[in-house]
């Protein structure tokens, strides 16, 4: 197995790039960027759940371009230019001045939309990146010891979710082999409920029995170490940046 | 190193006392098994052992329990964790990360053991248990049977003088189920841990044990050497029943023991029985299907035929595939390529209560179909549901299991009782092929027997065929005319019980170890051909 990086790590340089595509605001560079990162997670991915967030991100990212864009070209203050096709004017009230609804769509102000939403689902990209190669767990690892508690709690809950979308799965399938055809809510959750309370019940006897609780300070098993590597790849991203910044 | 003094439990609204005066002493490095029916208090008695009873669950304690001196009455069970391991019948649910090694490290880092610490002993319980290869594994995506090692390890690692487990091989396959045991064996006789086993399925754990604390139906408890208890138990291993059967002298409880007890029966000459296969018409026929999941296939090039009348074992390791043709055979989803028929229908097509009369679909876990307040509130939907007459299904859940009161909540039926439920719903609507996923875990000897007969009977009578999927060896010796035998998708041996069960050393049962080479798996099986003989 591949030695993961740093948690914080990827954090980090994902900071720092975004920081980078936001002060140099030009989205070719943004989206060579987004291409590269895009090369680096498939190159680095372990086959874990968390691995699917960055096609999710650039999802998401692709919607916001999107909406962007429309509202962009509808919305706005006329810029002058070469017009492509104008849509016509809906008249808005005396009190709501320098707002235009449609218009003449001018190249400019569709580039200047393009590349806006561009940057914003760069941004996106770029954490949806970091956040699909370290495992929340690992990250949560590294947290302060006074946030760790609260930490732990939600790693029971995620820890949770998935159990209880088997049990909900299995429940229907269960009850539509039964030939209950409109399975209703009540059917599904009560012994979901129960399954849930039960396991609930049993984790917490488990945590009791196993000494949780008892100890007011807790020690960290296998502290994550900050090595050579994770110096360098921050060093080069923040080389990256400091020259994006310059430009 | 455990000592019970005048024990008694009685839960909160409750009238019924669990445990009455129980006094006993356990060694270090003993191994004792708990034994008693289902809802005889094995669970309660396991968990007073560390104090989750009743710090964890309310009740009256009466009389006090120590370990190691320490008694459970002055500190929290969190206080024991060094000393007491506890393992849960299902491990998946006391799983609190989702990464081996940190599993195995919480404990520690909650008792503030320092890191160099903690990493030695991860990796020392990582060796013992033959982790190592699995460490950095998500714990979900690992099999039963290693789920039950890491569940374990998290109790090995804090050094425990005692270990308790709650039903630790019920959900395993034999090999699985062999694995865990002989690793707590290992552990007892190298580490002189003191292991405490609650399980129904003695013929998998006797042979390992020292004594036995025997929990009867009306309460009361002895305590004793194996041998001795089971001698007069009522529920017990076909191993006892065979020596019963054959009236030894002695009761041993390893396979080795009775075989040499049995020599003179093994060596006479008895004549060849001729097995009487039945011609039937197919019922069910799968050809050629394959389904793969996310990649990973899951059943290969897949046929058979099932015929009317017949009861069918699938049987094979974890994830052999096992549940995957059963689905498809029940239609929950088209196989990738191939078809299935049942009846000449396609199940995937099946709705409603066309879908009830065709196929009754008992899943593995069996309250999945239940939704109702009360037993009564079932059996009257499932009369609704297939326009019986008022209180058929209740009759028949009569037939199965008498003396449940239509108030009780499906919830605190005991294990066996659920089961006879969701079966005499399932049969209400007399369907024309019966499916089963793991119907016996958790039942004791009695239970099982009264569901093989159930099943019995309803092949029988109605000629309708009986498929079920199951880890338990011994059922399937009793109930199954054929076993098909799957590994990574496909069907590696098909034939009759007998000859599959014998081919395998790991798959055989307790009767067939014992007699081999003779050819017979059950008790009557024997007794039958020494009646014929004579």
């Amino acid at each position: 197995m591949r030695k993961p990086l740093h948690p914080l790590t990827l954090w980090i340089a994902a900071i720092l790039l975004a920081f980078g595509v936001v002060a140099l605001d030009s989205a070719y560079i943004a989206l060579a960027i987004v291409g590269a990162v895009a090369i680096f997670v498939y190159i680095r991915r372990d086959g874990s759940p968390w691995n699917m967030s960055f096609a999710l991100s650039l999802r998401i990212g692709a919607t916001i371009l999107a909406i962007r864009t429309v509202v962009g070209v509808l919305i706005g203050v006329p810029i002058p230019g070469r017009t492509l096709f104008t849509i016509p004017i809906l008249h808005l009230p005396t009190w709501m001045p320098g707002i235009r609804i449609g218009g003449a769509v001018t190249i400019e102000r569709l580039s200047s939309s393009l590349h806006e939403g561009v940057i914003i689902a760069a941004m996106i990209a770029l954490f949806g990146a970091a956040t699909s190669l370290t495992s929340p767990h690992r990250l949560l690892r590294v947290t302060p010891s006074f946030i760790y508690e609260i930490g732990i709690t939600l790693v029971i809950a995620t820890s949770l979710f998935p159990q209880l979308a088997t049990s909900v799965r299995r429940i229907r399938t269960a009850q539509r082999l039964r030939g209950t055809e409109k399975v209703h809510l009540r059917s599904i959750a009560l012994p979901l409920l129960e399954e849930s309370l039960a396991q609930s019940l049993q984790l917490a006897a488990s945590m009791d029995a196993r000494g949780y609780g008892i100890s007011r300070k807790r020690s960290r098993y296998r502290p994550q170490q900050w090595l050579f590597r994770d110096s360098a790849f921050v060093a080069v991203t923040t080389l990256i940046t400091l020259a994006m910044v310059a430009q | 190193m455990i000592t019970f003094s005048n024990v008694s439990l009685l839960y909160p609204r409750s009238t019924k006392t669990i445990l009455e005066d129980l006094s006993f002493e356990i060694e270090e490095g003993e191994m004792v098994l708990v034994m008693g029916e289902t809802g005889s208090g094995k669970s309660s008695l396991l968990r007073l052992v560390n104090g989750l009873v009743p710090h964890h669950t309310g009740g009256i304690l009466a009389g006090d329990i120590s370990v190691d001196g320490i008694s459970t009455r002055t500190v929290k069970p969190g206080a024991f964790a060094h000393l007491v391991g506890i393992v849960g019948q299902n491990p998946l649910n006391g799983f609190v990360t989702d990464i081996v090694e940190e599993e195995l490290a919480f404990s520690m880092e909650a008792l503030n053991f320092a890191p160099d610490v903690m990493r030695k002993r991860v990796e020392e319980v990582l060796d013992i248990l033959g982790l190592t290869a699995i460490r950095h594994r998500s714990i979900a995506t690992l099999s039963g049977g290693e789920q039950q090692r890491v569940a374990i390890g998290t109790a090995l690692v804090m050094h425990p003088k005692v270990l308790v487990l709650d039903e630790p091989t019920s959900a395993l396959d034999p090999i699985a189920a062999e694995e865990v045991l002989s690793v707590l064996h290992r552990l007892v006789h190298d580490l002189s841990v003191t292991v405490i086993i609650a399980e129904h399925r003695l013929e998998r754990v006797i042979q390992f044990v020292d004594r036995i604390i025997h929990i009867e139906g009306n309460g009361e408890t002895s305590i004793g050497l194996a041998e001795d208890i089971l001698k007069r138990a009522e529920l017990v291993p076909p191993i006892i029943r065979l020596a019963r059967a054959l009236n030894l002298d002695e009761i041993k409880t390893s396979v080795r023991e009775v075989r040499r007890q049995t020599e003179e029966i093994r060596t006479r000459d008895f004549p060849a029985t001729v097995s009487n296969a039945r011609a039937s018409t197919p019922a069910i026929v799968v050809s050629d299907i394959s389904h793969s999941y996310n990649g990973k296939i899951a059943l290969h090039k897949t046929s058979t035929t099932i015929g009317h009348g017949e009861i069918v074992a699938i049987m094979g390791r974890n994830g052999a595939g096992k549940s995957t043709l059963l689905h498809a055979i029940v239609g929950l989803h088209s196989p990738d390529s191939g078809s299935i028929t049942v009846n000449e229908i396609d199940p995937v097509t099946l709705k409603g209560a066309n879908r009830r009369r065709a196929i009754g679909y008992v899943p593995q876990e069996p309250s999945d179909l239940l939704f109702s307040q009360s037993v009564g509130d079932e059996c009257a939907q499932a009369d609704r549901d297939n326009d019986l007459a008022p209180n058929a299904t209740w009759k028949l859940l009569n037939s199965l299991v008498p003396n449940i009161s239509l108030n009780t909540h499906p919830n605190d039926l005991s294990e066996g009782q659920r089961l006879a439920l969701v079966l005499s719903i399932v049969l209400s609507a007399s369907p024309e092929v019966l499916v089963l996923d793991e119907p016996t875990r958790g039942l004791d000897y009695r239970a099982k027997n009264l569901f093989a007969l159930a099943l019995k009977e309803y092949a029988t009578q109605s000629n309708r065929p009986v498929l079920l999927a199951t880890h338990d060896v011994e059922l399937v010796a009793e109930l199954a005319d054929r076993v098909l035998f799957l590994a990574e998708g496909e069907i590696v041996a098909d034939g009759s019980t007998l000859d599959v069960l014998l081919s395998s050393p790991a798959f055989a049962p307790q009767v067939a170890k014992i007699m081999s080479p003779k050819p017979w798996l059950t008790v009557s099986d024997v007794v039958t051909a020494i009646g014929n003989a004579e």
